[in-house]
């Protein structure tokens, strides 16, 4: 499943422009963690999101093929034109995947500094046991 | 600074039980302010917060930290309705005060005569003792306007839109103290300037001898016949939420319920609080943003999160205009758009403020248990609601033009991704259906209101609820109306106000 999560947050965040897009490195070990870490409703919305994300390019583009077989030029418009879909559904569940193709992208010290943001320092995930 | 009165997760076999005069569930705006006010009256009080207790040196940055770390169930609580919107709480010590913006409002004054026509409770002599009570806590909280260095531009481009519009509006008095202009009060301000309940008022609950129970979510209130005897729970673990040992805490004079708007009303009935009232009356101010696009860089991760307001359609329509700051990880999950096309837009990052519009909604939703410990909102604006709503954002982007926008984003489904200076009024013709924006609610109320006919509140004007004894609701869901402010400062006024109440209680019943 990580994998088609991957899948899913590269194709919202491409590279080839000006900025850096997501590396199928940096998705890949976000995916591993939201799912590790995030509680179960989450996850869930998540992994449903990216599979509906990659069964919709029958309803976006009228091919019928998944997204993952899909040409670059052709991902990028199902990309764009599902998550703008006017079934209120569909755009839904894609939503989680690109707000967390965005957190993952955004969180990025490399994709921070083309923008000239500060790099995060780490989220600690500490708190008080005494 | 560890302390001994704090309690934080214990493995299963480690049980605690505790007898104290008062247990306040919850450490947010409503628990923390009622459980000091009881600790200077002198009695032992003990806090049971269901989130772990975090320093500014614990907080998160980025905002994947901040769903993991800080939000009630990751952020993932919306209304069901016509469209999802997120309802956005925290769970740690300190409540939603860690992740708000801290912008301190008193309540207005027609809002206790609006209490009073329509619920039988507040007036002029309520008005009068909150107002007071809101005062000596915003020199406790260190109130302050937000200091013109840390101003930033957004909130300097807000002011000039609002003032060549010719609107009243004004830089924020926010619960800080001296404001770095870090713009991250989302996430908690690791600067430690923002007076959070677990900075401020918590800490002095310890130091007169208070107990704090972290990671420790409230399953049942106990009861002895209709009164209230004590809380018992089982600690749960903030990172991997494994069920710990137990907790039973026996409070001798009374059990403080300050949960939130969504936990309140289903903590209450899973300990069979029977009502009709309960759960029902949810009401928010349901908010969205419009981006401005500007020529210069805006920057507006530099300057307070949230510097400045308007009220001037408070009234009329109903709508609260702010300022906000979002961090690149938020703006680039939320522009409209995939692909190449929002790589493409992400460019102007540095070149966007956000402008927001928080509706005054009159449209009552319930709240109801959900599966697995969840909560479920049932909420759909009305018509009427909706038609604010639309101008909500109308106002808004002529504020970004009045400023100097050269283009607002609107992100609204159904109108162009940009609209010009002269295009702006197509947002007053753009769609009412709520589907078509992307909202989150984050100023509730309601679900345990107070009122004075038991048959249509949950308690009284003290907190107090109807047929049980010791047993009082001191947050955000006893408030039985909207506000058309921000409540942070009504519900610390009303917890401050049922505290006070409970202590006068004890003296007349000691005196009897
Ligand atoms: C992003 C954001 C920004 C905001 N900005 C402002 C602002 O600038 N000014 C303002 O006035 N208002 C603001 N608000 C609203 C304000 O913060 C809330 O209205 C206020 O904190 C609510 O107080 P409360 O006591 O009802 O609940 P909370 O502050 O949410 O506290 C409830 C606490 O109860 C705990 N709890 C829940 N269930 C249990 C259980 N079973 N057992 C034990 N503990 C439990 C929770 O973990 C939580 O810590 C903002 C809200 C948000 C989300
Ligand atoms: S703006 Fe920054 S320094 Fe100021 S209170 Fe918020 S987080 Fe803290």
């Amino acid at each position: 499943m990580n994998w088609l999560i991957r899948h899913a947050m590269c194709a919202m965040m491409p590279g080839g422009g000006t900025l850096p897009g997501l590396t199928a490195e940096e998705a890949h070990a976000y995916a591993q963690r939201v799912r590790a870490e995030s509680d179960w409703l989450y996850s869930l919305g998540l992994c449903l999101g990216a599979v509906m994300f990659a069964i919709t390019p029958i309803i976006t583009l009228l091919i019928p093929l998944p997204s993952f077989l899909l040409p670059a030029r052709l991902l990028d418009r199902h990309a764009e034109r599902v998550v703008g879909h006017r079934s209120y559904l569909i755009k839904q569940a894609v939503f989680l995947v690109r707000l967390n193709a965005g957190m993952c992208w955004g969180a990025s010290a490399h994709n921070r500094s083309a923008l000239a943001q500060p790099a995060y320092p780490d989220d600690p995930g500490t708190y008080r046991t005494d | 600074m560890p302390s001994r009165n704090h309690i934080a997760f214990q493995e299963r076999g480690e049980n605690v039980e505790l007898d104290v005069d008062y247990v306040v569930v919850g450490s947010g705006a409503g628990g923390a302010a009622a459980a000091v006010t009881l600790a200077r009256g002198g009695s032992s009080v003990l806090i049971a917060e269901a989130g772990p207790w975090r320093d500014p040196e614990d907080y998160p940055s980025s905002v994947y930290g901040t769903m993991r770390d800080m939000m009630d169930s990751w952020g993932a609580t919306f209304t069901r309705g016509r469209a999802f919107w997120p309802i956005v709480q925290a769970r740690l010590v300190g409540g939603t005060t860690v992740i708000n913006s801290a912008i301190c409002v008193r309540t207005p004054g027609d809002i206790f005569e609006q209490w009073k026509l329509e619920h039988g409770i507040g007036g002029d002599e309520m008005a009068r003792e909150i107002w007071e009570i809101q005062e000596a806590i915003e020199s406790d909280l260190h109130a302050s306007v937000v200091p013109e260095e840390s101003r930033g531009r957004h909130n300097i481009l807000a002011k000039k839109g609002g003032d060549g519009l010719g609107i009243d509006s004004h830089y924020m008095t926010r619960y800080v103290r001296d404001c770095e202009g870090r713009g991250q009060c989302l996430q908690g301000c690791r600067a430690g300037r923002k007076q959070s309940t677990n900075l401020n008022l918590i800490p002095e609950v310890l130091e007169r001898g208070g107990h704090v129970l972290s990671c420790a979510p409230v399953e049942k209130i106990v009861f002895e016949g209709a009164r209230a005897v004590g809380v018992s729970g089982r600690f749960s673990h903030p990172q991997n939420h494994a069920r710990g040992g137990s907790f039973r805490v026996r409070a001798r004079r009374g059990v403080v319920i300050a949960a939130s708007v969504t936990r309140s009303p289903n903590l209450l009935a899973a300990s069979g609080v029977e009502s009709k009232a309960l759960g029902e009356k949810f009401r928010a101010h349901p908010g969205a943003p419009i981006f401005g696009s500007y020529e210069d860089p805006v920057d507006m991760s530099r300057g307070a999160t949230q510097g400045w307001a308007s009220m001037a359609y408070r009234t009329e329509p109903g709508l609260k205009l702010e300022t906000l700051s979002l961090p690149l990880d938020m703006v680039a999950g939320r522009l409209p758009g995939a692909g190449a096309l929002l790589m493409e837009r992400l460019e102007e990052f540095r070149h966007l403020a956000i402008f927001v519009q928080a509706t005054r909604a009159e449209t009552a939703g319930r709240v109801r248990p959900g599966a697995l410990g969840r909560t479920n909102v049932r909420y759909t604006l009305d018509t009427k609601d909706m038609h604010r709503f639309r101008e909500g954002m109308y106002r808004v982007a002529q504020v970004h033009i009045e400023a100097g926008a050269r283009s607002v984003l609107p992100c609204i489904t159904g109108l162009p991704y940009r609209l010009g200076p002269d295009e702006i009024h197509l947002i007053n013709e753009g769609p009412l259906d709520p589907r078509a924006y992307v909202a989150i609610l984050s100023h509730l109320f309601g679900g345990c209101v107070m009122g004075a006919d038991p048959a249509r509140s949950v308690c009284d004007g003290n907190g107090r609820v109807h047929g049980r004894t010791g047993l009082y609701v001191a947050d955000g869901s006893v408030i039985p109306t909207n506000l058309g402010v921000n409540p942070q400062s009504t519900i610390m006024g009303l917890a401050v106000f049922f505290a006070q109440r409970m202590l006068d209680d004890e003296t007349s019943a000691n005196a009897a």
